[in-house]
């Protein structure tokens, strides 16, 4: 038991205490000094999570799951951020036009959020991974419902909270029986195997593990788990709709391959795999064809943007467990614990990069149009190529990376996907899983082309101003793009094998 | 002494009726006990899994500690459940999750 527990250092958790502590310290500035303009709050604490996540990011391009807490920690500045140009919607939803009062919160939780985050990537089993995942969840509750005075966000934050209590419900239910199965928490192959190889402990066991998965599918919103995802994105300030979308998705993937790892090289023992992997991936081939069905013919027929994004995010992730398949086909140089899940971890890494850098930009935009038109309707983005022709452009690029139009990043995460499928699928999976694929990425084009088509084909209002873009938005929006297209466009300068897996 | 099964049977009973609250009553209150009660009933097992792995009367300590920050986390989720909920009784006059309709396709 003791070796279990030796995995963890106290240096090891120095970025979470750093991002708490810089939590608290905003909290007591915010209490004491009240004078002091919350906008500045919020630049401080964007600034020490994307420092913070640039710091624990890893040379390699994300091989550990450090890489994918290290990317919500950039998220999670990149929604703080949102929220200093989003001020003044805050301080109306939460007391008021022209009271400042009770908004420090909003920029100070998303830290300790990002710390649980961290502190997930760090965890090697399940109490360490149940209690950071509270501490994410139980913030994300209060930042979905912190609009007070704004009907949709108290509703979010209540749905929120029911659907997420219930995934918690089953996920301590399944830790529960993973104990009883297993005699320890430790998420390491040779304690799973306990449970695996003993006699008559097979069905608790699988017991345990459909809970504690059904956990996980919440976290990525992966059916049939997904309900709350179009509600919550809708109704949840657009800053913390960012946080959920990319943050809190990467965090739900670190559970997802957490739980997967010690399962899968379970698997590779002979006399549970001739019985349990066809099951195994194929509970999984049905859980991806249902996410990437309902993600994305449900986003087709929304009108409102933030729904139709959540809609969206289900879809992506759809893609995401795509990626899954894959782990198979891997040639594995040197063995070791884990090794196998590096190409994996990099994928699921790619593919949430490219989808937060599409997905952040989206969301500025429509709190901007918000912001000058006063509605989330993909009717206010109408004509904004005529009255914004540059902002009109940069969302443009995000939409089309979200679709998958080649030389933007988004393209070389689909293409990665439909590799994982194509490859890692057996024939029988292929016949049904294949086709289902094609028609979601065909979908995509269809509703994410519906808000480029009102920016370019409909004329503005006569009363149409133009938008107002704040320079911090223009230069994220600048950032995201261009890293897009850099990222999109850099395998033709290297397009080697080797290039296109592992290379940036 | 009381048998493994017997606790994973109440434990198992427990998390049922929680779950079939949580899913039949409309009451946002109501439904919040339910799922405090999946949350107990969870407990219930883990408490009762430590024993039963213990050797000489000695339970395995870490079930046990997971319990215990189980009861943290709820108490946590309790204080933002009745946050949310007084919020939402201030705006919809109702705790009635018919009332929670704004959001909807």
């Amino acid at each position: 038991m003791l070796q279990d527990f030796a995995f963890y250092t106290w240096a090891q958790f120095t970025p979470a205490f750093v991002l708490v502590g810089i939590a608290a310290a905003l909290l007591m500035v915010d209490t004491f000094a009240p004078r002091f303009p919350k906008q500045g709050l919020a630049v401080i604490s964007a600034l020490s999570a994307i420092v913070t996540g640039l710091f624990i990011l890893p040379g390699d391009g994300g091989i550990s799951l450090t890489g994918l807490a290290a990317l919500a920690c950039i998220a999670t500045g990149a929604a703080i951020l949102l929220g200093v140009d989003y001020h003044k919607v805050t301080c109306e939803s939460v007391c008021g036009a022209g009271s400042q009062e009770g908004t420090g919160e909003f920029y100070a939780l998303p830290l300790v959020a990002a710390a649980g985050i961290f502190c997930l990537s760090q965890a090697r089993d399940i109490v360490t991974l149940f209690v950071s995942l509270e501490v994410l969840t139980l913030s994300s509750y209060v930042l979905a419902g912190y609009f007070r005075r704004n009907r949709g966000s108290v509703e979010a934050g209540v749905k929120y909270l029911v659907l997420g209590a219930l995934s918690t419900g089953l996920l301590v239910f399944g830790a529960a029986w993973y104990f009883g199965m297993t005699g320890s928490f430790s998420l390491s192959p040779a304690t799973l195997a306990v449970g695996f190889l003993s006699p008559g402990r097979i069905t608790g066991i699988l017991l345990a593990y459909v809970f504690l998965f059904a956990g996980a599918f919440f976290k990525v919103g992966a059916a049939p788990m997904h309900g709350w995802i179009p509600d919550v994105y809708q109704g949840a300030p657009t800053p913390v709709s960012i946080f959920l979308g990319v943050a809190s998705k990467a965090a739900g993937f670190c559970v997802l391959i957490l739980l997967f790892r010690p399962l899968y090289s379970v698997l590779s023992v002979p006399e549970v795999g001739s019985l349990y992997t066809g099951r195994v991936f194929g509970f999984f081939s049905i859980i991806m064809a249902a996410t990437l069905l309902i993600g994305n013919l449900g986003a087709i027929p929304q009108s409102n943007v933030k729904r139709l994004l959540g809609y969206s995010s289900i879809g992506q992730a759809g893609f995401i467990l795509l990626l899954f398949l894959g782990i198979q086909t891997f040639e594995v140089p040197e063995s070791g614990v884990g090794v196998e899940f590096v190409p994996l971890q990099h994928n699921v890494f790619y593919y949430l990069m490219a989808y937060g850098l599409a997905t952040v930009p989206a969301f500025y935009a429509v709190a901007l149009v918000r912001m000058s038109r006063g509605s989330e309707e993909l009717s206010a983005f109408r004509g904004l190529a005529k009255t914004n022709p540059r902002l009109a452009f940069l969302i443009t690029v995000c939409f089309a990376s979200l679709a998958g139009v080649p030389l933007t990043a988004g393209f070389i995460a689909k293409f990665r996907s439909f590799v994982a499928l194509l490859q890692g699928g057996s024939c029988s999976t292929l016949c049904w899983l294949l086709p289902i694929a094609v028609i979601c990425a065909a979908a995509g084009f269809y509703y994410y082309f519906k808000i480029i088509r009102e920016m370019y084909w409909e004329k503005p209002l006569e009363s149409d101003k133009p938008v107002t873009v704040p320079g911090i938005s223009m230069a994220v929006l600048i950032l995201c793009v261009l890293a897009l297209i850099w990222f999109g466009s850099k395998p033709l300068f290297c397009a080697s094998p080797q290039g296109l897996w592992f290379g940036f | 002494m009381t048998p493994l099964a017997h606790y994973l049977i109440l434990s198992g009973l427990l998390f049922s009726i929680g779950l079939a609250g949580v899913l039949v009553r409309r009451n946002i209150l109501v439904v919040f006990m339910c799922l405090e009660m999946m949350l107990s009933a969870a407990n219930i097992s883990l408490v009762a899994f430590s024993r039963a792995q213990g050797t000489e009367g000695v339970p395995v300590y870490d079930a046990q500690v997971l319990a215990l920050f189980i009861v943290a986390v709820a108490a946590a989720e309790v204080a933002i459940g009745l946050a949310l909920i007084v919020a939402m009784f201030r705006s919809c006059r109702s705790v009635d999750s018919a009332s929670l309709n704004t959001l909807k396709d």
